[in-house]
């Protein structure tokens, strides 16, 4: 076997410089045989491949194996970051200032970025820690490969390293060294990351860092139309998300006075909007992404159910945007009284979108009254159909007007009030006709804030009567202060894609600080996610955060001003968020210290606290998502990077240590779709820690949700988890999620109705595996693990 | 109505009068669903309805940006591979019309060879349309197309299949054992060489790519399709076992040498099928670990069958185990594949989630 060299020439291939690469990266991976890596990356060449061809299937060769062993995730990113560095070094970029001199010159960097680098070169140059490369797993040093390093315009080859990525970051950031290095530590310690476009953006000439923009409804004319197009085809642009309403537009068949016709609806303007939402690539790195609002009222509801359906004319079908329910109480509240439900076109009465609470209910009451509806339907009928296309197609999240509007800061004037929420659910602020609500993102990584979080997943001793005293709070306080300062600092540098987005921000200036990786605090401390004792701890993490957010967001109101909107908020009226709910803060001493010091400085940001997914962040981080539970011990990512295993570090401690982690073992989770419930070698406790989001009752869920909500300004982008959906089981849910008082909901998420016959598990073990039916389903959802025969 | 429904399946030839209903391969059109003889046939139906897509939804954006970067070989591997695609569903569709919705007599069977017929034009029109959009020049399509007459490999393919649809050649009813033996081997032919081996070697391919990171509205419409052509291969081998366990003696020692010989002549005509898609050398794929797949493979089929396996090879791709596990679908990147289609029951308010 020969491989190919740069310069042409053909040598047979070295397996002993392949052992000692490999060996060298693997210093601490004591599971790791580099022998192994190199002779199954040998036997996989043909002769005369190239040599870098042999590396690339070095790190292939390496990521096939963590289904058998997780360190080998580890040893992949190592080989991946070698790669990385001679690519960037293959361009005569040998330190972080030379780099951003060089990608400066290429045009990718800011010159204001240029110049701070310039004139601390030296001291930055320092900072750089190539060994924080060493914390990456491989999924997440391959998406920050594939997607977030900067690359050459021509060449398409990668110009910066990942550490000299997230220091270019944090100098797009940073006003001096100090700053700087603060921001920096914490980046590369993975235990905070902002947003995605904060991450492809920060230091580059298109410094657009904001996820999220609340786009208000189009007026009911042609113009006001067009030009929401054109604003949401510019704000997705450079890597934002949308959420944008429709509520005031009017609905078929009514009367166009202009032409003396009828209207066709929303339908055929979100059609157009889905193709022009579809076109725009957001820098060749994702697809632009949309979520459309509808208050519950209005008459085209029912063909909104349908828009993502995988049936009928595809003429009235949108395949790209989500969609949510912007719904208020009186319709729960009939649905409960099982009672009648009037659709108004807002033609008629066009003051609806911006009431909520007694005044819509009064404003809707007569114009239900006067007989000012289109029709009616009883509200079950609606509701039904609502949580049928839930189970359908994942969309058509519920989320909740009036609470929104109730504990929301800004919305203490007539006026000012939210209209939808964005494209994750997480994000609630006021919009206008003439302000486009702005958010910028970033995520705290609990288990980054664990004592000894270095230790390896899994392996601790906790103690599980105090779980509290394993996480690291003054730790926890510094990341928020520090996260807090820089999600203040990008509404200042921020470029605005239009002017509806740059008139609304700087008034209000909000952030959304959340988190990510709570699911591994609770495998780290042995706490079911359903247990009593997660979601106390989960509640005093929120406050927590919450707490130090407002002390730090006082601090720069003292420094620098509250935001200019301030009198309009509650907080300036001492009304703070944890108010709107009956919870008794445990820390009231300091939660006393902080309403004075409102009064006295006011706050820098209206909202601070928001949970978004954190899909992609948290695989660069290597957590679990969010607040989300675990969907399975074992499953995989699909990227536009590839597929990957991802596989529950912290089982495969527990199953090691019981000796366990067998092909065997490993074959059974895998029949089992990544759930240990058949594994009866595992105790029962053991079993309850590593249940899945299918596995876990969803009260449970939400009830957690409902007791951190006191501390979430803004919402939370809470995914339920239903394998076998019936309307029933639905109805209950999201009837419990409303009375809980949770203000919005994300994604359903349901299984496929079948799957593929697995390819490589056994057949034994497949045949006992008929497709399941409905009825097989609902035997192996978690109420009854031990009579579902499905999965045995 | 009843009453004229069991007259025209009334079988004129004797056998019947013993069993009233009939065995699944006696020839006639029967059209009693009630009592139904074969629930498990009409579940596989409805199960499979609830996995309705259609090719719309398949996002090939990304693809055609790929296909630059791919090298010579790779782009050579992937024309071949979507030669073989575009008339590999339409020769299963032929058999189906022509062979087992003919002679398969079960209503609840003929529902679910129905939806079959649906299924493979679907896959018809996804590979149709991904070689639209894969090959703008005409000729190059054209050529794609005709792939069955000028490639050998995929003629190779194709002639092994002509030779088992041949083979129950114009058999208008499957009156003696040999009839119905043969038309085993047909149906034992479709579901364990060519949607149970051809497929399961061609989807091998396609999620290779995706490991590497390419191409993948290839291999999500491929998902799709994988997962039907699966529930396709089950059924097929659950007529197969229901046939056995109604006449025992049609299978013997020369039936299951004639098996072993069939699915030994497909891993043979599938190897050749790797050292043309091969030839250019691609890393991360040798024709020996795609032949031990094959074998693999076969192996399964073999025992799904109850025989034993003929070449006891592992499988050496470690990427196929990415295919038996969930995947978690981020909407940025692409859109949520498995959602469902029936939903039931009624609104409530205290029931448990």
């Amino acid at each position: 076997m020969r491989v190919r060299h740069r310069d042409g020439a053909l040598e047979p291939v070295d397996v002993t410089r392949i052992v000692t690469a490999v060996a060298r990266c693997a210093d601490d991976l004591d599971q790791v045989d580099p022998l192994r890596v190199a002779t199954r990356t040998i036997g996989g060449l043909y002769d005369g491949a190239t040599t870098e061809e042999l590396d690339r299937l070095s790190v292939q060769t390496a990521a096939d194996l963590i289904g058998e062993e997780p360190q080998y995730s580890r040893l992949a990113a190592r080989l991946l970051a070698g790669l990385i560095a001679d690519e960037v070094a293959g361009q005569g970029i040998t330190t972080f200032s030379s780099g951003i001199r060089y990608n400066h010159e290429l045009g990718l960097v800011s010159d204001a970025t240029a110049r701070f680098v310039a004139a601390h070169a030296a001291e930055l140059d320092v900072l750089v820690d190539m060994s924080a490369d060493r914390r990456f797993e491989f999924f997440g040093m391959r998406t920050v490969h594939d997607r977030y390093l900067l690359r050459h315009p021509h060449t398409r080859l990668v110009v910066e390293t990942p550490q000299h990525w997230l220091l270019r970051v944090t100098c797009g950031l940073a006003r001096d060294v100090a700053e700087a290095t603060e921001l920096y530590r914490l980046l590369a310690s993975l235990a905070y990351l902002p947003s995605s476009p904060t991450l492809f953006n920060a230091g580059t000439a298109h410094s657009q860092m904001s996820s999220c923009y609340l786009v208000d409804s189009p007026r009911d004319e042609l113009e006001s139309i067009y030009e929401r197009y054109s604003q949401v085809a510019r704000l997705s642009k450079f890597a934002g998300g949308i959420g944008i309403g429709f509520s005031r537009v009017r609905s078929r068949g009514a009367l166009i006075r202009g032409t003396n016709g009828r209207s066709n609806g929303i339908v055929p303007w979100l059609r157009t909007l889905d193709a022009s939402v579809a076109a725009v690539n957001q820098g060749g790195r994702r697809k632009g992404a949309a979520c459309v609002y509808l208050e519950t009222w209005h008459p085209d509801v029912e063909e909104f159910l349908e828009l993502r359906d995988n049936t009928g004319e595809d003429a009235r079908r949108t395949h790209n945007l989500n969609l949510a329910h912007w719904v208020p109480d009186l319709f729960m509240r009939r649905v409960h009284a099982d009672e009648v439900w009037s659709l108004i076109d807002p033609d008629e009465v066009p003051e609806l979108p911006d009431l909520w609470g007694a005044d819509f209910e009064a404003a809707y009451l007569a114009a239900e009254a006067a007989g000012r509806f289109v029709r009616q339907l009883p509200a079950r009928d609606l509701y039904t159909r609502m949580m049928r296309t839930l189970a359908q197609t994942g969309n058509g999240w519920m989320t909740f007007k009036d609470a929104a509007n109730r504990t929301g800061n800004q919305t203490a004037e007539p006026g000012n009030v939210i209209h939808l929420s964005n494209l994750c659910t997480e994000i609630l602020e006021v919009s206008s006709d003439t302000e486009t609500a702005v958010c910028n993102l970033g995520s705290i990584n609990l288990a980054r804030h664990l004592v000894n979080a270095d230790a390896e997943a899994g392996d601790n001793g906790a103690d599980p009567a105090d779980p509290a005293a394993r996480m690291d709070w003054a730790a926890l306080r510094a990341t928020v202060r520090t996260a807090v300062t820089f999600l203040d600092r990008v509404i200042d540098i921020n470029y605005y894609p239009t002017p509806e987005a740059a008139a609304s921000n700087p008034r209000w200036r909000p952030i959304g600080l959340g988190v990510m990786g709570l699911q591994d605090v609770f495998f780290a401390l042995r706490l079911p996610f359903d247990s009593e004792a997660a979601r106390e701890l989960s509640t005093r993490l929120a406050e927590e955060i919450a707490l130090t957010a407002l002390e730090r967001s006082v601090e720069l109101a003292r420094e620098h001003g509250p935001h200019p909107a301030f009198a309009q908020t509650r907080a300036a009226q001492g009304v703070l968020h944890p108010d709107h709910f009956d919870v008794t803060p445990t820390q009231t001493a300091r939660w006393a210290a902080l309403r004075a010091a409102v009064a006295t400085h006011g706050l820098r940001n209206c909202l601070l606290l928001a949970i978004a997914p954190t899909a992609t962040i948290a695989s660069i981080a290597g957590c679990y998502e969010c607040i989300e539970p675990q969907v399975s011990n074992v499953f995989k990512r699909e990227t536009l990077s590839g597929e990957f295993l991802q596989i529950n570090g912290y089982l495969v401690n527990e199953l090691k240590h019981r000796g366990l982690w067998t092909t065997a073992v490993r074959e059974r989770i895998k029949a089992a779709d990544g759930s240990v419930q058949s594994i009866d070698e595992l105790p029962d406790d053991v079993r309850a820690l590593f249940r899945t989001a299918w596995e876990l009752p969803q009260r449970a869920l939400i009830d957690m949700a409902a007791a951190r909500m006191p501390y979430i300004d803004q919402s939370q982008s809470l995914n339920l988890f239903m394998a076998d959906p019936n309307i029933g089981r639905l109805s209950s849910m999201y009837a419990h999620a409303w009375a809980s008082g949770l203000k919005t909901t994300y994604y359903l998420r349901s299984r496929p109705a079948t799957r593929i016959q697995q390819a490589t598990v056994a057949t034994s073990i497949t045949q006992a595996v008929p497709s399941p039916s409905a009825a097989e389903a609902v035997a192996c959802s978690l109420e009854n693990p031990e009579t579902c025969e499905a999965c045995q | 109505m009843t009453t004229i429904i069991h007259e025209t399946t009334t079988r004129p030839d004797a056998p019947a009068t013993r069993r009233p209903r009939g065995l699944l391969l006696d020839p006639g059109m029967n059209l009693t669903l009630r009592p139904m003889r074969y629930p498990a046939f009409y579940d596989r139906y409805r199960a499979a309805i609830r996995n309705t897509w259609t090719v719309e939804e398949v996002d090939l954006h990304s693809d055609l940006s790929d296909l630059h970067r791919l090298s010579d070989a790779e782009r050579h591997l992937v024309n071949r591979l979507v030669a073989f695609f575009a008339t590999g569903d339409t020769i299963v569709a032929n058999n189906l019309v022509l062979n087992l919705y003919r002679h398969v007599n079960a209503p609840e069977a003929r529902l679910y060879l129905s939806r079959q017929l649906f299924e493979e034009a679907t896959h018809v029109q996804f590979y149709l349309t991904l070689l639209d959009t894969y090959l703008p020049d005409p000729d190059e399509r054209a050529r794609a197309f005709d792939a069955v007459e000028n490639i050998p490999s995929i003629r190779a393919k194709a002639q092994f299949c002509y030779q088992w649809i041949d083979s129950l050649g114009d058999l208008d009813r499957l009156s003696t054992r040999e009839d119905r033996r043969a038309f085993l081997l047909n149906l034992i032919c479709f579901a364990a060489c060519i949607e149970g081996l051809f497929f399961y070697g061609a989807f091998a391919y396609v999620y290779f790519l995706r490991s590497r990171g390419l191409l993948h509205g290839l291999a999500s419409g491929t998902n799709w399709v994988f997962r039907d052509e699966s529930m396709h291969m089950e059924f097929a081998l659950d007529v197969v076992a229901t046939v056995r366990a109604e006449e025992p003696d049609l299978v013997d020692a020369a039936f299951e040498a004639d098996v072993r010989r069939m699915l030994a002549d497909a891993v043979d005509v599938e190897t050749s099928f790797a050292e043309d898609l091969l030839a250019g050398g691609v890393a991360g794929m040798t024709v020996a670990d795609m032949r031990r797949y094959l074998e693999h493979v076969a192996d399964r089929r073999l025992g799904q069958l109850g025989f034993t396996p003929l070449f006891g090879s592992t499988n050496p791709f470690s990427f196929l185990d990415l295919q038996d596990v969930q995947e978690l679908s981020n909407f940025f990147e692409r859109r949520v594949s498995s959602y469902r289609v029936a939903v039931e029951g009624s609104i409530s308010f205290d029931e448990e989630f």
